[in-house]
């Protein structure tokens, strides 16, 4: 490159600048000019001026609520009400501050004689006398982080995610002596699972996130959570397969039964927080319910990661085969304490699309598998037949959960 | 805060016929005790700070100007007893830190409130009220009574910056209340433009410590719903400021309930009974402590009490009890 060539080639970098600074320049400028752009097309509605109660928890004589202003303008917290009755309260942080800056929270006390298990309806008056209601449907003292919760969840989380993991393995001899067409079928069915799987964190991800404060960008934080984790995934699969005469390998048996363990897992994860929160926000029957559900819901996700295995000829050790159903089953335990002692709807939100963006990349991963592998690839009617098992299969063990 | 220091800590409130205000109030006798829902396991371990939530400082009530509502005096002699009324748009605090975009009535010298001023006239005098309309909505001033058509108030729409003069003879004697009768007649009254209209009889009734209780409600989110209920105003303000009577002078309380939204509203008084006359135009009284009060409703209440210390008052509507309507009389003797 000649001198001169290298001189205007450095001018041009140097005016990728300039419209940054433009930007800003025009920004500052906007702003400055307050109200008056906007008012030339009609009048700024005025603040919502309702508060996000993150959380509220329970202790002998005392209520507590964790509340968020969501607003751009600052927001005074006026009066509080329990049960539509008026009562006195403190707000944590310097000099007790009722008025919250934009995204600032604080956590208000109110001493208050609660009636164990009885619904307990929170109300928020701002200033301008705006009420924010928050309805907990029922009042129960809150787990406080201790040994002995913990060992409980641990418990829970072994029930929901581990135990159920490992019967489905189980099925790992049958499926050896499975004829090929078969050991398709079976594939294509966790492929089904997956994708259910997928649909269903997705749709708890959005769930969640359109309770969150508008300013919290909700759906961004889901599509953030999905592409890290298929990007995540798709990596580690690439680790997973080797390399053969400068070629990515596709991904076959222990290796991908591993990725499935690890998608499956990551969903499981979002299972155990479901069950610990609805332990700890008090709605104990529903607890013990979901565990039963999600118990028989992920014999078959065990099934899942047996298949890939199955096609592979090699033997698979115990000792591999256990550490397959802890990568699939143990994020329940962890899950389960997140959601048992957090209880917080943007970590749920971010855990349920992880679980969606890598249920989408081990579908990826095992359509791919079956498209080589089985006989007749994605179209024969076992592939088929098995892909709509798998959701069917899903579904039905879904309604105990739901 | 333990109970003896919420009692002290409540403030003394001068009323006009009772100055009284700096006495010392630690040796006060029997406080409300034993309120509702205050026994058990919870109460031993919170019972201070569930008192405190009922009186006294902790009480979460705005502060402000003394919210004893004194009636104008009685009879004054002439032919015609005039008040220059204005409408205006005003701000008010109708719970601690709650700020009601209020529509209200208020004297041309002083400020716009919620109740309007008391206007008060002896039967048989000519009332004459120069109404003015300083807010950006068309009002009028209806008045309850007899009076002619034409000075009713529902014909005449006083347009914003518009003046209007209402004059006729006043009767009958009662306690009476007057509001804004411009549509729609639902907003402009939960808004706030409502007050009492005294009529004395010719002979006056016996001394008496007087005030003025208007039972109100405030819609503070545009839900069709109060979200307060106050007696004159401001929630819990008479918790917070309990009002200090004498034991050896009838109280007597101008009492009526503009309530919006709801079907009624009530008066309860504690550890006493007390005269109940219904709109106050006959001696014809009921003896006893509650009386329920429709929307428009109003009566004249007279308390002898035969015991000192604080004697709660209340709507025997706990809802409302709960969210504002709520106070104390203090009674002393002197």
């Amino acid at each position: 490159m000649t001198d001169v060539g290298h001189q205007a080639d450095l001018r041009w970098r140097l005016w990728a600048v300039v419209p940054v600074i433009a930007l800003i320049g025009v920004v500052f400028g906007t702003l400055a000019s307050g109200n008056s752009i906007v008012g030339l097309v009609g009048h700024a509605p005025p603040p919502a001026d309702e508060f996000s109660v993150r959380k509220v928890e329970f202790s002998p004589g005392e209520i507590r609520i964790h509340v968020t202003n969501p607003q751009r303008e600052d927001l005074t917290l006026a009066q509080v009400t329990i049960d539509d009755a008026i009562v006195p309260f403190t707000a944590d942080g310097e000099s007790g501050s009722t008025t919250l800056e934009r995204l600032r929270s604080t956590t208000v006390h109110v001493p208050f004689p609660w009636v164990e298990n009885d619904p307990v309806k929170v109300g928020l008056i701002s200033s301008s006398g705006i009420v924010t209601t928050h309805d907990v449907p029922a009042a129960v003292e809150t787990e406080q982080p201790s040994l002995g919760g913990a060992a409980g969840l641990a418990v829970i989380g072994v029930l929901v995610g581990v135990l159920p993991v490992a019967l489905g393995l189980a099925w790992l001899p049958s499926l050896r002596r499975a004829p090929p067409h078969w050991l398709a079928a079976f594939m294509a069915l966790t492929a089904g699972l997956l994708t259910f799987l997928m649909f269903d964190a997705l749709s708890e991800a959005l769930e969640l996130q359109a309770a969150l404060p508008g300013a919290l960008g909700g759906t961004g934080l889901v599509l953030l959570g999905v592409a890290l984790s298929y990007l995540g995934l798709t990596f580690v699969a690439l680790r997973l397969s080797g390399r053969e005469g400068g070629r990515v390998k596709p991904l076959t048996g222990v290796g991908l039964a591993t990725l499935v363990a690890i998608g499956i897992g990551l969903h499981n994860l979002g299972e155990g927080l479901a069950v610990g929160s609805s332990l700890a926000l008090g709605e104990l029957a529903l607890g013990t319910f979901l565990i039963v559900g999600f118990m028989v819901h992920n014999v078959t996700e065990g099934l899942g990661i047996a298949a890939p295995m199955a096609e592979d000829g090699a033997r698979t050790g115990p000792g591999r085969l256990v550490a397959l159903a802890l990568i699939a089953g143990a994020p329940a335990v962890l899950g389960a304490w997140i959601g048992g002692f957090l209880t917080n709807d943007l970590l749920a939100v971010l855990f349920f699309a992880i679980a969606a963006g890598a249920a989408l990349q081990v579908v990826v991963e095992v359509g791919r598998f079956v498209v080589r592998r089985a006989p007749g690839g994605l179209t024969s009617g076992y592939a088929l037949g098995g892909y709509l098992t798998g959701i069917v299969a899903m579904y039905a063990t879904g309604l105990l959960v739901a | 805060m333990t109970r003896r220091q919420a009692v002290v800590g409540a403030a003394p409130v001068l009323i006009g016929l009772a100055p009284l205000a700096n006495a010392a109030l630690a040796d006060s006798s029997p406080t409300a005790d034993g309120m509702p829902g205050m026994d058990g396991v919870m109460a031993e371990h919170h019972a201070a700070s569930l008192h405190a939530s009922m009186m006294g400082d902790a009480v979460p009530a705005p502060d402000g100007p003394d919210l004893v509502l004194t009636p104008p005096a009685g009879y004054q002699p002439g032919p015609v007893r005039t008040y220059d009324v204005v409408a205006k748009e005003q701000e008010i605090e109708v719970a601690k830190g709650v700020f009601f975009p209020a529509w209200a009535y208020g004297l041309a010298d002083g400020p716009a409130t919620v109740p309007g001023p008391t206007i008060r006239v002896t039967e048989g005098q000519t009332l004459r009220v120069n109404f003015t309309n300083a807010s950006r909505h068309p009002h009028t001033i209806h008045f309850h009574g007899i009076h002619p058509a034409d000075m009713d108030g529902v014909f005449e729409i006083v347009e914003p910056g518009g003046r209007f003069v209402y004059e006729f003879p006043a009767r009958p004697a009662g306690m009476h209340l007057y509001h804004c009768h411009a549509t729609p007649l639902k907003k402009h009254i939960e808004k706030g433009l409502y007050g009492a209209l005294i009529i004395d009889p010719k002979r006056p009734r016996p001394p008496a410590q007087e005030m003025v209780m208007v039972m109100n409600g405030f819609d503070t989110n545009g839900d069709a719903e109060n979200e307060f209920y106050t007696v004159n105003g401001r929630a819990f303000y008479y918790a917070r400021h309990p009002i200090r009577v004498r034991r050896d002078q009838t109280v007597r309380i101008y009492l009526a309930n503009l309530t919006e939204f709801d079907l009624m509203n009530s008066f309860h008084l504690h550890g006493e009974f007390f005269r109940y006359y219904p709109t106050g135009t006959t001696d014809q009284f009921e003896y006893t402590d509650t009386v329920m009060l429709g929307q428009g409703q109003r009566g004249i209440v007279e308390i002898d009490f035969h015991n000192t210390g604080h004697f709660m008052f209340h709507a025997h509507v706990s809802e409302f009890t709960e969210l504002g309507w709520m106070g104390f009389f203090d009674v002393v003797d002197r």
